[in-house]
């Protein structure tokens, strides 16, 4: 089959539109992603007595949060544990650390799991009495409490940053 | 750990599905209102670190029926079926069938409809297509490492390659005695929160069903930017073919940007993508590929977050000489 010569007089008008496209889109005004909720007590990042990990960096915090990554160091699997929507433990992992609304968060794991980079997305837990319940008896779980609710509850607390909750500069609040 | 494994195994289901309706000034697909794509999703972990993974479409064809001439009727296929053994985040070993993972809507999206901000596919990945394998079946070694906040990906396959019809994969058997290879690298860095960029070799030896053997190289590239304020994909992919001492290269990319609007609970996002496909002549193993200079503009809105509805204005030209195209669509796509 015969094909004509391609003709090049398309690029720089379909240049100019792009990159129009792409500034109009960039420019355009965002809601103040990010911004920390009301003023309240930190959120506690609460594992297993048994996840051989003290410290995370937030970026990794974020990226356990998002499925990224499944496994601590010692080979043991992620269970994570989040609190259903409305609750300000949720709102602060969802909107502050993976910066996304909560449609955006049910999304990416609906992605995830359809990708199969991944069998299972976060449970859901009803209360933070309930979290640190399981917590304790999931070997690798990871879940998020206010920090007032984590104190003596057994499981461990980490370290985001090298900052525990209570610490000038702890970022997850 | 023995009440662990008796939670075992654990299924789960999902699906998505489609609804559209086309208007095109000269058909080239489904006119008038048509069914899309009935997908089912299932997910079952057979222990702590083995998993297996199912897709299972169900598409509406003009000739999926019985008789002569063929019938309507819904074409089933099983898109993925993978068995995937997890030892860590570094290393993951699979056998089965897979979305060639060295295109990133290929891998992204897959066939759920409702995932991707737009209705139709870049055209050099559509279902069905021949410039790219849609379909690799083999195993796949793949992993991500730290790599100092890069957050490297990896993947390296083999597989038997593309079938006969050359938009198959070798679902029952290769039809040559030579493996298709692949390697995908790709990075994620915490830096800027939201990009990813790859790139990905793929090399064959295809055994048409009419014509000598060819050896085809395929390169491929892809930049995203996945935070909707704006989103952004851009994707490229060369495909060298050489047969009988000729050497011949085919080339195709595309360009999306979306934004997902501040108002109406951000609900709304609109979206343009600009897309090329170049086919030399004398490439006849591409002989069914058509070349294309396409944009598509379009708006999205979440009715639900299970359910988007989409409207897109598509216009394109088939080479030189062509005339321009132009048409319109409508989708319901949504997940369950």
């Amino acid at each position: 089959m015969m094909r004509a010569p391609r003709s090049r007089n398309w690029l720089p008008s379909t240049l100019v539109g792009w990159l129009a496209a792409v500034l109009i889109v960039g420019a355009w005004p965002t809601p103040a992603a990010g911004q920390a909720g009301s003023a309240g007590q930190d959120v506690a990042v609460v594992v297993h007595s048994g996840v051989p990990v003290d410290n995370l960096t937030y970026a990794e915090l974020r990226r356990l949060l998002l499925g990224d990554r499944e496994f601590w160091a010692s080979g043991l699997r992620v269970t994570l544990l989040i609190r259903a929507p409305i609750a300000r433990e949720r709102d602060v992992v969802v909107r502050d650390v993976c910066q996304m609304t909560e449609a955006q968060f049910r999304q990416h794991w609906i992605g995830k799991v359809f990708r199969a980079d991944t069998a299972n997305g976060p449970k859901i837990v009803y209360s933070a009495e309930n979290a640190i319940e399981q917590v304790n008896r999931t070997p690798g779980a990871m879940t998020f409490v206010l920090a007032s609710a984590a104190a003596g509850k057994g499981g461990k607390i980490l370290k985001i940053d090298g900052l525990l909750p209570g610490q000038r500069g702890y970022k997850v609040r | 750990m023995a009440a662990e494994e008796g939670e075992y195994p654990r299924l789960r289901l999902a699906g998505f599905g489609d609804f559209n309706f086309s208007r095109e000034r000269r058909i080239e697909g489904p006119r008038g209102f048509s069914v899309g794509q009935f997908v089912l999703h299932l997910t079952s972990q057979l222990s702590s670190r083995v998993t297996f993974f199912g897709e299972i479409s169900f598409t509406a064809r003009t000739d999926a029926g019985t008789g002569s001439p063929p019938a309507p009727g819904f074409n089933a296929e099983i898109e993925r079926m993978i068995l995937r053994f997890d030892r860590s985040d570094r290393l993951r070993l699979s056998f089965g069938r897979y979305h060639t993972p060295i295109n990133y809507w290929n891998t992204a999206f897959h066939h759920g409809g409702w995932l991707q901000t737009t209705i139709s596919r870049p055209e050099m990945i559509q279902f069905g297509g021949r410039l790219l394998p849609v379909h690799f079946v083999g195993a796949l070694v793949e992993g991500t490492v730290p790599a100092g906040g890069l957050n490297l990906g990896y993947k390296a396959g083999v597989g038997n390659g593309r079938a006969g019809v050359i938009s198959r994969g070798g679902d029952a058997g290769d039809v040559n005695s030579d493996a298709s290879y692949l390697v995908n690298l790709a990075s994620k860095p915490d830096a800027v929160y939201g990009l990813e960029f790859g790139a990905s070799l793929y090399a064959d030896t295809i055994t048409p069903a009419t014509g000598d053997k060819v050896r085809e190289r395929i390169v491929t590239a892809h930049v995203t930017y996945q935070k909707e304020t704006p989103e952004l994909i851009a994707e490229v992919a060369l495909v060298r073919h050489e047969q009988a001492g000729s050497v011949l290269w085919s080339r195709a990319y595309y360009l999306q940007a979306a934004h997902r609007f501040p108002w109406d609970e951000r609900r709304w996002k609109g979206y343009y993508r600009f897309e090329h496909i170049n086919i030399p002549p004398a490439d006849l193993t591409f002989a069914a590929v058509r070349n294309l200079d396409g944009s598509t503009l379009g708006i999205r809105y979440e009715a639900s977050p299970f359910a988007a509805v989409k409207l897109e204005y598509r216009t394109w030209l088939r080479g030189a000489g062509s005339t321009r195209d132009h048409g319109g669509y409508f989708q319901v796509a949504f997940t369950f």
